[in-house]
């Protein structure tokens, strides 16, 4: 038990950091409720699915400047394939969205790989070309997004036989994520190739020299995050019922969370629980700013003053902690 | 420390609750998505400003920064969940944050789109009417050049909503002169550094035109042209302040200047209070017609003269207020506070 506290601490501070937000919001605003719950979720969505792309390549000792701007390719992508479209014909825009996204993280690890050029160079290039890509595809905002998915993360979840009272407090948004986090990294994780991800992350050259194939391994990993990059442009698209061409503001955003959430930027270390309750802490944080009608120039300051003190605090701790 | 954090959040909240029992009045939301850009600050100010001078706004909450539709998104939800009387939004996009502003209008809370409209039927729309804003610069700008030559036509941001109508009016001008062409079409994302690049890439590269229409961007562009030695051709632009002036001050200049109040941030807030106050408008769309102010005839030079204000910030619109809507002094504008501030 303690060995589990001890392993997941930062995960488990954050849970409660988390926890301590949502009373204070209680009390900011008594009405807080269920409704309140499934906003933070909804607006959380496409934060947290572009941070657990990042946080998987920067687990594998890389970083993807380009999260955002495939995140507008994959929007647009999929509001143009699903503008007018059956339910059924959006069941395969949205599997080809996917794949799409697959493809594209995979070109940016494959150019890493092949051209041996600096990760953070490649991908920055990669923005801008995704961004141009994603001009092309749709050059203002448009397209249309099936209501069957539009539906799928809005309001509380509803168990048949259980009182609504119950399962109301749980957002579908939150079940969303939750679903497709375990659908795509979970069998990764317990694979080979997740125990490659964190190899390759922690000292490429032992990792080599253990036999892992470096190259596709870090082409595999960008894969990885292009998925969840098409998955957060999906999300992007059901909330807005729309497609925007220009990014959102989800590059910087996810960064900060995977560092806020514990992963280690030099790579081989942390988790993706971590980062997922970063984004809703930091979600949460901009929500009680906004109730507490805080000067909006000053919220940005107030923002990345919580992040620096958070994972200085952290950092204390873990000092402390390594001394006794 | 998270204790301590915890209770400074508490320490405020309950400062915040005790603040909204002391005084009666309407609570009102904004929300924006474009920081750092001098109409749109013009736009908040205004805002604030109405919201004093009318008495009856308690409280602005204000979500402001730079952000997407689904940013708008959550913005427009947490102030939902603020509590607000009615919100005031420049929407993102047309379609974007219908969800939203339903989720509003059904929780009783009056909408106001200023600037561009959405396409949610429940909100009510107060913008400037941008296609005839286009259409009066352009007309203009055709007349001056003799109704024939070559315009280099400067757009705003590719997918904006005002850049669209603009781009309606400007096309109907076009229409009516069949003689006048395009010279050049470029997008200068409503930024001033990639505008300036633009033109001057255009004078070095000797494309041969007779005219600029710009979408606000303009007083770089009359800079590139003094600094570059190219003669002066006829230009168009907003009612920037630094345009303004430059159209009474930069030698051998004609130009043309079409109001684009950003103050109708502050009819916005007019309107919410007046539909609060149970008095509906008659229609759900309010368009605010722009003027002309022109550097040739006497008529222009008096309204560009009575126009001018050395107290605006340069990337402010002249325009300050909007008659019969808003009831602000200049003095509250350019304080630029809000009730309780």
């Amino acid at each position: 038990m303690m060995r589990l506290i001890g392993g997941n601490g930062w995960t488990i501070g954050l849970a409660v950091l988390l926890a301590l937000l949502l009373v204070a919001t209680k009390a900011i605003q008594p009405d807080f409720g269920p409704s309140g719950l499934d906003n933070l979720a909804r607006s959380a969505l496409p934060f947290a699915l572009a941070t657990v792309g990042m946080a998987i390549v920067v687990i594998a000792g890389g970083i993807d400047l380009s999260v955002a701007a495939m995140m507008a390719v994959a929007s647009v992508t999929a509001a143009v394939l699903m503008d007018g479209a059956s339910d059924g014909q959006a069941v395969f825009a949205v599997l080809a969205v996917l794949l799409l996204g697959l493809g594209m993280g995979a070109l940016n690890g494959a150019l890493i790989v092949v051209t041996r050029v600096p990760d953070i160079v490649v991908t920055l290039a990669m923005l801008f070309v995704w961004q141009g890509v994603a001009l092309l595809i749709l050059n203002a905002p448009g397209g249309g997004a099936a209501p069957w998915l539009r539906a799928l993360a809005v309001g509380g979840v509803t168990l048949p036989g259980v009182p609504p009272a119950f399962t109301e407090w749980l957002p579908r948004g939150v079940v969303f994520l939750a679903v497709v986090v375990a659908a795509v990294w979970l069998p990764i994780r317990r694979s080979k190739l997740g125990l490659r991800f964190y190899a390759i992350g922690s000292d490429p050259q032992a990792a080599f020299r253990s036999g892992v194939s470096v190259g596709p391994t870090r082409i595999a990993a960008y894969a990885v995050c292009g998925l969840f990059a098409a998955l957060g442009g999906l999300s992007v698209t059901m909330a807005t019922g729309i497609g925007e061409p220009i990014p959102g503001p989800y590059l910087l955003a996810s960064v900060a969370a995977v560092v806020l959430g514990g992963v280690v930027l030099g790579g081989g270390r942390g988790g993706i629980l971590g980062p997922i309750l970063a984004v809703f802490v930091l979600r949460t944080v901009r929500m009680d700013l906004t109730l507490l009608s805080v000067d909006p120039n000053v919220a940005a300051i107030v923002e990345g003053t919580i992040m620096v003190a958070v994972v200085m605090f952290g950092a204390v701790l873990a000092t402390r902690g390594r001394r006794g | 420390m998270k204790r301590l954090l915890l209770g400074t959040a508490m320490a405020m909240g309950l400062a915040g609750m005790a603040s909204a029992e002391a005084h009666g009045g309407y609570k009102i939301g904004i929300s924006n998505t474009v920081q750092g850009n001098g109409w749109r600050e013009q736009m908040v100010c205004a805002m604030k400003a109405e919201a004093l001078a009318s008495g009856k706004v308690e409280s602005l909450n204000i979500a402001h920064r730079n952000t997407d539709a689904a940013g708008q998104l959550e913005d427009i939800r947490n102030l939902i969940q603020a509590g607000v009387n009615a919100i005031v939004v420049n929407p993102s996009n047309s379609e974007g944050i219908n969800s939203a502003i339903k989720e509003a209008t059904d929780a009783g809370i009056v909408v106001v789109a200023v600037d561009q409209a959405v396409t949610e039927p429940s909100a009510y729309i107060l913008s400037n009417n941008q296609e005839e804003y286009a259409y009066l610069g352009a007309k203009w700008l055709f007349e001056t050049m003799g109704g024939k030559g070559a315009v280099v036509y400067m757009r705003g941001a590719a997918g904006a909503g005002a850049d669209n109508d603009r781009d309606v009016g400007f096309k109907r001008a076009m229409a009516e002169f069949p003689e006048i062409t395009v010279a050049q079409e470029v997008f200068t994302g409503w930024q001033q550094d990639q505008g300036k690049q633009q033109i001057n890439d255009i004078i070095a590269a000797g494309v041969p035109f007779q005219g600029v229409w710009t979408s606000g961007i303009d007083n770089v562009i009359v800079d590139a042209f003094v600094e570059s030695g190219a003669p002066l051709v006829p230009i168009v632009g907003a009612d920037n302040a630094g345009f303004v002036g430059q159209l009474s001050s930069v030698a051998g200049l004609q130009g043309a200047a079409v109001t684009n109040p950003g103050s109708v941030g502050g009819a916005g807030v007019a309107l919410a209070i007046q539909i609060l106050d149970g008095q509906m408008p008659a229609e759900k769309t309010v368009l605010v017609d722009p003027a002309i102010w022109d550097n040739v005839s006497d008529e222009g030079k008096a309204k560009l003269a009575a126009a001018a204000n050395p107290n605006l910030s340069p990337e402010w619109p002249v325009s300050v207020s909007i008659e019969g809507w808003t009831t602000y002094t200049m003095d509250q504008i350019i304080a630029c506070k809000g009730p309780g501030e």
